[in-house]
């Protein structure tokens, strides 16, 4: 290819060599560009083309009962409109914000005490920090199916254990003051160990001399936790939240499996409340616009990300 | 990736009369404390989950008594065997593995040109690629829910591989470009001057080294496929129904029975924690797509 | 062993053609097991009649050579999903269950195949099944508009009161509730006697709560099926809801709003809660001598009277076949058997409570078998049924949109009773809830 042309000795030997090199690199550039295309494309396809859909759906007030008669342009913001005059909607909004907040800040508290806890080199630490993996890889409807066991009362160990030691302990799942709680802590033991293998590893990248330095000046563990270790696993902590914050507005199969957004609405939260209006009733139309506002909150926190914690693989 | 067996140096005041110490009791919390604490810990935190895993054994009747004795019997599996499930869990492995051969096929490839080839506006793909991995399953679920009736690709195995690269491709070319960084450059000039062309010299050399990688990487979208919940449940009926939504069926049915839930429940995790065990170094790497500094 | 099942196969096939001569006679001209090869998927609700069907699908199979999937989740996921699936004219399920509330809007839409030209069909159908045997009550919710029949019915049922443990009530002196007054009075003095809960319902409360609703004078809609301007913050709207959830709240068990229909029979066979409201298509099974402990000890009545009268509610449920279905013949020739004389007959003969076939209801074994401890559950049903019928307070059930209101009144009932709202909040939320998806759903009102 390219590389026959370096082969030929050229009769003006500097110009014909920027000549071939140029057409070796053109030639790269398409091969590459040959490879790179593909996925481009599959992408473009199963992303943004259905995202666009999304948004033109949200426009209309689509509906499958009559679906040539509501597919039509006439209140395009009809949907958005709806939506901010929906108590519903906008109650689900704030328990979504009250359960990620709550979940994802016990998942950093957990998941630092956990790692400063492992953060030693052992033989036994080190199988325990691999043990630990496992309620973060689980399917999450096995997390779902092992926290409805441990919440209903008739067959949770937990509940008859309280009732035993002379606590009984209604269901947490059909009190409203405590169903949100119970599917937090439920998040929360799935995925602490997240937290806690990055902020091992940033553990790991910390410098020995500050502490050393520090430590022979007397300072005690907690100083040292708090003016060195702690500022150092910051960004860490940072980006961790964010992620987790993101993925939180996922969550499904637990308030799926668990309360069904109940009792009432107190567990609905937006993700859940657009399943509802999308497949229930197939109002097309007003969940394509809740699914739009979530995306929308989405990137922008995506957005956050990349500026913060930015992997760029154009640096190295 | 660090290793996460790297010492941190906080010196210890343990060092003199060690001996004498780890004969009294209190010399021996000081040194095995902290493991008889993270033993502790990881007994509470897996609690749960071993309490399914026994469950899935446990004889229906004694379902109610409060003994940890029993005698296991396989009835819960074997109740299993009647009915979906052994089908759904075919489903299931055949949805992964198409997936993941598709994810790797089309993003192997495209995160070899991201590596070797600086272009503009490199950043705005790798924007958008870290989009499509965070986006909320719903935003994606109506639009492909309603053209799939349309195609016909409603409830089959191929349509739902499909929809996993929005997720699985994402993952793919983020976690091949750490690894095909990591090959240097030097050898594929050199290919290069030999006479070999771009993939050609990809192919004979630097796969072979990035082998591992794609290994690992397939390993991830396997697990990422196989425990998705969301997409299955709308996308598929009775045809192409997975693992995961029959278990689900069998709670939103009348039956409460426990021991098969439990049952399914432990078969449903145990390819994930397998595969677990054998990636669980690029673990994080994989869950973050590479939006985290690492 | 395969040949051992095949000597089965044909035995069985042999001994339920024995059984059913119309069938064998008339509807397989080219002889037994017409649909070979044909995989048919049913999807019911859980309930009585579709698990005794599922007991006898061998004999089908056998019958017709077709290999059937029955699929029965609980009452809301098979809702949700046979209403996605319909709405996309899928193809999916052959068979599916016309739930009563979604009857209107899935036939108004045209997402079911009218089914009076296999009834008229001699080569499918037999002459002697009788469609005009189904109660024409029952028949009814199952036509459209253009007066074609969609469904075939397999269960008429109506609301009525139950008192698991009715010697607890009669320690204390008092007699069955008749009023809701006297259903309080009741229920404040047997409530947690011997650790037996006082009430609970099913947590579907767009059905169990709306006699109640009716008996204080409110009604879902000004004027079913003309106006349909939702009427949940009336007066006497918010004082049957703030009636209702109070007695879940006070005298209903641990996680009461969380109960399913199957828990609650659960709950009544055991004996852990005393009174309740349900059909007979689940009362008919505290009648169970092998599971029922309360067998001794039940009682059964109306739903109590309120200050405008007595309204039990009334279901119906139908089999019928979805318009994307890709085998429709097969699936009428499941829908024939499922509903046939035979079938029901035996049906009755096990103890199901709310057949549909007039016959099966003036039948004698119907009448024994749904004497339970004294009780007369079908003349109960039947009185219940007919009074419906007279003042068509059902006519709300029908409405197409019904079934976003539907889900209104769960939730504000369930808000009710877990605290997180007073009545008038909530049915004022229910309210403006509706008429919001009303319009969604392109109602002008």
């Amino acid at each position: 290819m390219g590389a026959a042309n370096t082969l030929a000795a050229p009769a003006t030997p500097g110009l014909r060599a920027a000549h071939a090199s140029r057409g070796w690199q053109a030639a790269r550039r398409r091969a590459f560009a040959l490879g790179l295309a593909p996925a481009l494309i599959v992408l473009l396809a199963i992303t943004l083309v259905p995202a666009a859909a999304l948004v033109v759906a949200s426009l209309t007030p689509l509906s499958l009962t009559d679906p040539a008669g509501t597919f039509h342009f006439r209140d395009p913001l009809g949907n958005y409109r709806h939506l901010l005059e929906d108590t519903r909607f906008l109650g689900s909004i704030a328990t979504q914000l009250k359960l990620s907040a709550a979940s994802v800040a016990l998942q950093l508290a957990v998941g630092l005490g956990v790692a400063l806890l492992l953060n030693r080199p052992s033989r036994v630490l080190g199988a325990v920090r691999g043990a630990f993996l496992i309620p973060m890889v689980l399917p999450p409807i096995v997390v779902a199916l092992i926290w409805k066991i441990l919440f209903t009362p008739d067959v949770s160990p937990l509940h008859r254990a309280l009732e035993a030691a002379g606590w009984p302990v209604r269901s947490l799942i059909a009190n409203p003051d405590t169903a949100l709680w119970a599917i937090a802590f439920a998040e929360t033991w799935q995925w602490f160990p997240f937290t806690m293998l990055m902020v091992l590893a940033a553990l790991q990248m910390m410098p020995a001399d500050p502490l050393e330095a520090a430590s022979l000046d007397g300072a005690n563990r907690w100083q040292l936790f708090r003016y060195i270790v702690f500022p150092h696993i910051r960004p860490v902590l940072v980006v961790c939240g964010l992620f987790r914050l993101i993925d939180s507005f996922k969550a499904f199969p637990l308030i799926f499996v668990l309360t069904e957004g109940g009792p009432g609405t107190v567990t609905e939260v937006t993700n859940y409340y657009g399943f509802i209006q999308a497949f229930n009733f197939s109002y097309w139309g007003y969940g394509s616009a809740i699914a739009t506002v979530i995306l929308a909150g989405v990137f922008g926190l995506s957005w956050l990300v990349g500026r913060l914690g930015w992997n760029d693989h154009g640096k190295h | 990736m660090a290793s996460t067996d790297a010492t941190l140096p906080i010196p210890t005041r343990d060092d003199a009369p060690a001996a004498h110490r780890a004969r009294t009791g209190r010399g021996w919390l000081r040194r095995h404390g902290r493991a008889a604490a993270a033993l502790v810990l990881l007994a509470v935190t897996l609690f749960p989950f071993l309490w399914l895993v026994q469950l899935a054994f446990k004889p229906a009747a004694d379902l109610f008594e409060d003994s940890l004795w029993f005698i296991p019997t396989l009835d819960g599996f074997r109740a299993l065997l009647q009915g979906s499930f052994p089908r759904s869990f075919l489903n299931s492995l055949a949805v992964s593995t198409l997936s993941t051969a598709m994810s790797l096929a089309i993003g192997v490839p495209a995160a070899y040109a991201l590596t070797r080839w600086q272009f503009p506006r490199r950043r705005h793909v790798a924007l958008w690629i870290l989009v499509t991995r965070m986006a909320p399953p719903i935003a994606f679920t109506i639009p492909f829910f309603l053209a799939y009736r349309w195609l016909g690709l409603q409830d089959t195995i191929f349509g739902l591989a499909l929809v996993y690269l929005t997720f699985n491709l994402a993952i793919v070319i983020w976690l091949m470009q750490t690894f095909f960084e990591a090959v240097p450059t030097a050898l594929e000039e050199a290919a290069y001057i030999d006479g070999c062309g771009v993939w050609q010299a990809f192919w004979r050399i630097t796969l072979p080294l990035a082998a591992p990688g794609v290994a690992a990487t397939a390993v991830l979208c396997f697990i990422f496929a196989w425990n998705d919940f969301f997409y299955a449940l709308i996308l598929t009926r009775t045809q192409a129904v997975t693992a995961p939504v029959a278990i689900v069926n069998f709670l939103q049915y009348e039956g409460w029975e426990w021991p098969k839930i439990a049952a399914g429940g432990t078969l449903v995790m145990f390819p994930v924690v397998v595969f677990t065990v054998l990636v669980r170094k690029y673990l994080v790497h994989g869950l973050t797509a590479g939006g985290v500094k690492d | 062993m395969t040949q051992r099942r095949h000597l089965l196969q044909a035995a069985t096939g042999i001994g339920a053609s024995l059984l059913l001569p119309g069938l064998s006679a008339h509807a397989q001209p080219a002889g037994a097991r017409r649909f070979q090869g044909t995989t048919l998927n049913v999807s019911t609700f859980s309930a009585a009649y579709p698990k005794l069907l599922q007991q006898w699908l061998p004999e089908f199979e056998a019958l017709s050579g077709a290999k059937v999937n029955f699929d029965a989740p609980s009452f809301p996921v098979y809702n949700q999903r046979a209403d996605l699936e319909l709405s996309t004219k899928g193809s999916a399920y052959d068979v599916v269950n016309v739930t009563f509330i979604y009857s209107s809007r899935w036939i108004d839409s045209g997402w079911l195949t009218p089914l009076d030209e296999f009834i008229a069909n001699p080569q499918h159908t037999p002459a002697d099944w009788d469609v005009n045997d189904f109660l024409s009550g029952a028949r009814a919710p199952e036509t459209g508009r253009d007066g074609k029949l969609y469904g075939i019915p397999w269960t008429a049922e109506a609301l009525l009161s139950v008192s698991s443990r009715f010697d607890l009530v009669q320690q204390a002196g008092l007699a069955f509730p008749d009023t809701t007054d006297d259903l309080v009075k009741v229920l404040r003095a047997v409530n947690k006697k011997e650790r037996v809960a006082g009430f609970v319902s099913d947590n579907h409360y767009g059905w169990t709560f709306v006699p109640y609703l009716h008996a204080f004078g409110g009604d879902v809609f000004r004027k079913a099926p003309d106006d349909l301007f939702p009427t949940l913050d009336t007066p006497e709207a918010v004082a049957a809801a703030d009636y209702y959830a109070n007695l879940i709240r006070e005298f209903g068990p641990d996680g009461a709003i969380t109960y399913q229909p199957d828990q609650v029979t659960q709950a009544l066979k055991l004996g852990r809660v005393n009174f309740s409201d349900a059909g007979q298509l689940h009362l008919a099974q505290l009648g169970d001598a092998a599971t029922s402990k309360t067998l001794k000890t039940v009682k059964f009545g109306f739903v109590p009277k309120g200050p405008a009268g007595r309204f039990p509610g009334t279901a119906v449920h139908g089999l019928g076949i979805p318009a994307g279905s890709r085998n429709k013949e097969a699936a009428w020739a499941f829908i024939q058997w499922a509903l046939s004389k035979q079938t029901t007959r035996r049906a009755v003969a096990a103890g199901y409570g709310s057949p549909a076939r007039r016959s099966d209801i003036d039948s004698a074994e119907f009448r024994s078998r749904q004497r339970i401890n004294g009780n007369d559950l079908a003349q109960l049903s039947l009185d219940s049924i007919a009074q419906a019928e007279r003042t068509g307070h059902m006519k709300y059930r029908t409405v197409s949109v019904y079934p976003q209101v539907d889900q209104q009144l769960n939730k504000a009932i369930a808000l009710i009773a877990s605290g997180q709202a007073n009545a008038r909040q909530a049915m004022q939320q229910a309210q403006a809830q509706s008429i919001a998806e009303l319009r969604r759903a392109g109602q002008k009102i």
